[in-house]
């Protein structure tokens, strides 16, 4: 079986819709600009054809997603692309101008025009553009934005190239009447490419609304013609306008929401005159959240998961922390996890107090990344640092004693705090919660040792 | 806090009871520091009847642990209640310190 999301099926994918793009802009261009030519050549359109039908075989083995859940089953696979989209493939991938040309014969008048439109019947391969776009929606790294971009302008490049042919068929059609619009532009007996850009050219003329005159309708089914065209157009220039609009806005939206935050809160704090100096403050934060976190609330964005899904979008959002914290290298794979969905992470900036001294210590703080120092007010001195991986809180919280020195950030800090509630729970649930802990405290009891000598509990 | 010293062959057994907190702590450091300045060398000190340690008892355990070893005499704790081993256990110190179960099984680690 082909997997629907696999990396070969991507890429036959992506050249299954570029061979789409091609034959519907073919097929119609030849069907309109060059009858007489038309059967001689243009083998690519068989070539094409064979890739078609080379896809509907690998359709039949591709697997497919119900609610959400892969379907390997090759039967169940077939059945439901039997049931969905063969007749439609079929249709649009056989040659059946090939067949009718041959059992009707070349020279014959009707079996020419009749080859020719059986070969319109390619058009429908437009409907697999869509199927393949939709699937590609499900890939983690296409962005809905672009996908959108793409739908949208193929769409429109088909449409207005459609229309030329279509625009110019009218006049072919009728056998060139002297009133045609072909005719009094003077390009009857043009090659079929210039009367291809002439038409083109009037389409998009009159699409865009800015219709310079050169070339008008003369006869009821052109006026009728470019009528339609001309509703389709302004009401497809509504459509375009209002996309790229919102497009552009999609595209940057988690950026834009952040620094519309940014700037509200610095220009209350300006307003409120608050010094310029805490108000950088309060803007580099904000810069340093968003380069780090992309302005997400890491503590409230996965709120919405269930609790598995939750854990393992944090394992591995913390697989760095996890190697560099001793308390995390230590744990077994339950304990982890249960400090993984109760540690709330905090960030601090650079000289902020992350525990004030005098205080009972509600909570531990680890250090996932930065350093911190301890000083005490008392004495107006500095007692060392700590950094990634250390942590402190539990002497005042364990002694229920006040703290007898602050801590205070010297770089960006980025904490990860465990509350008295949840401590005391982990410690109750996980009895090898206290052994890890004395693991981790063994490599630096000597400093900590020193600090309870010197008075200093935190 | 009650302090009692007693004597296990050339080991001084001080067995603290009550609270050791910032208001007997200085009590106790003075009764431990009589005995190392008198020569004891291996001291145990027996928390079986301690209720409570704060800080500042941790700092004399440290402090005398610290002023053994300078003379080259030896500390050992033995008897922690579940409490004062966790604040030993999690604040490393059960890795400076000799923690023993029991008082026998102090007394033969000397």
């Amino acid at each position: 079986m082909i997997r629907e999301l696999s990396r070969n099926r991507l890429i036959w994918d992506a050249l299954i819709l570029a061979l789409i793009v091609v034959s519907c802009l073919l097929v119609s261009y030849q069907f309109a600009f060059s009858q007489a030519k038309a059967l001689d050549g243009f083998q690519l359109i068989y070539l094409i054809d064979l890739f078609f039908l080379v896809d509907i075989g690998l359709n039949f083995i591709t697997t497919y997603r119900e609610r959400g859940v892969e379907v390997f089953d090759k039967r169940q696979c077939s059945r439901r692309y039997g049931r969905r989209m063969l007749v439609v493939d079929v249709i649009a991938s056989v040659p059946f101008d090939l067949i009718a040309w041959v059992l009707i014969g070349n020279g014959h008048v009707l079996g020419g025009s009749l080859v020719l439109a059986l070969r319109l019947l390619r058009l429908l391969r437009i409907v697999r553009l869509f199927v393949i776009l939709r699937r590609w929606e499900a890939f983690s790294w296409s962005n809905p934005a672009v996908l959108r971009v793409v739908k949208y302008f193929v769409s429109i490049l088909l449409l207005i190239h459609w229309l030329a042919c279509f625009w110019f068929y009218s006049s072919l059609a009728s056998g060139f009447p002297a009133d045609s619009w072909v005719v009094r532009a003077g390009i009857q007996g043009a090659d079929a490419i210039s009367q291809y850009i002439r038409s083109l050219y009037w389409t998009i003329t009159t699409m865009t609304t800015v219709g310079y005159g050169d070339i008008t309708p003369g006869r009821t089914v052109e006026y009728v013609l470019a009528g339609i065209i001309m509703l389709m157009g302004a009401s497809l220039y509504a459509f375009i306008i209002g996309s790229i609009a919102s497009l552009l806005n999609s595209i940057n939206a988690a950026k834009n929401r952040h620094w519309e935050r940014i700037e509200s809160v610095t220009e209350f704090l300006r307003d409120q005159e608050v010094p310029a100096d805490l108000n950088s403050e309060v803007r580099n934060f904000y810069e340093h959240i968003w380069e780090r976190y992309r302005g997400v609330d890491r503590n409230r964005m996965l709120d919405d998961l269930p609790p598995p899904l939750r854990l393992k979008v944090l394992l591995h959002l913390t697989e760095e922390i996890r190697q560099t914290v001793p308390l995390f290298r230590h744990a077994s794979g339950l304990l982890r996890d249960a400090l993984l969905t109760s540690l709330e992470s905090r960030t601090y900036t650079p000289g902020s107090i992350i525990a004030h001294e005098g205080d009972r210590g509600k909570s531990i703080f680890f250090i996932a990344e930065g350093s911190v120092e301890i000083i005490s007010a008392a004495d107006n001195k500095s007692y060392g640092t700590m950094s990634n991986g250390d942590y402190f809180g539990f002497m005042s919280l364990t002694l229920d004693e006040r703290r007898t020195a602050s801590i205070k950030a010297v770089s960006y800090c980025e904490m990860l705090v465990l509350d008295r509630a949840d401590f005391g729970r982990i410690k109750k649930e996980f009895p090898e919660f206290t052994d890890v802990l004395k693991r981790v405290s063994a490599e630096r009891s000597e400093q900590l040792s020193e600090l309870v000598m010197d008075g200093i509990i935190l | 806090m009650e302090i009692k010293t007693t004597e296990t062959g050339d080991v001084n057994v001080i067995e603290v009871a009550g609270h050791l907190d910032t208001n007997t702590s200085p009590d106790a450091e003075s009764a431990i520091n009589t005995l190392i300045d008198s020569g004891a060398q291996k001291v145990l000190i027996n928390f079986a009847a301690l209720e409570y340690i704060s800080s500042a008892g941790l700092r004399v355990l440290l402090a005398t642990a610290k002023k053994l070893k300078a003379s080259g005499g030896d500390l050992k704790i033995c008897s922690l209640n579940d409490t004062v081993q966790e604040v030993f256990d999690i604040s490393g110190f059960s890795s400076i310190l000799t923690v023993s179960k029991d008082q026998e099984e102090a007394l033969a680690s000397f």
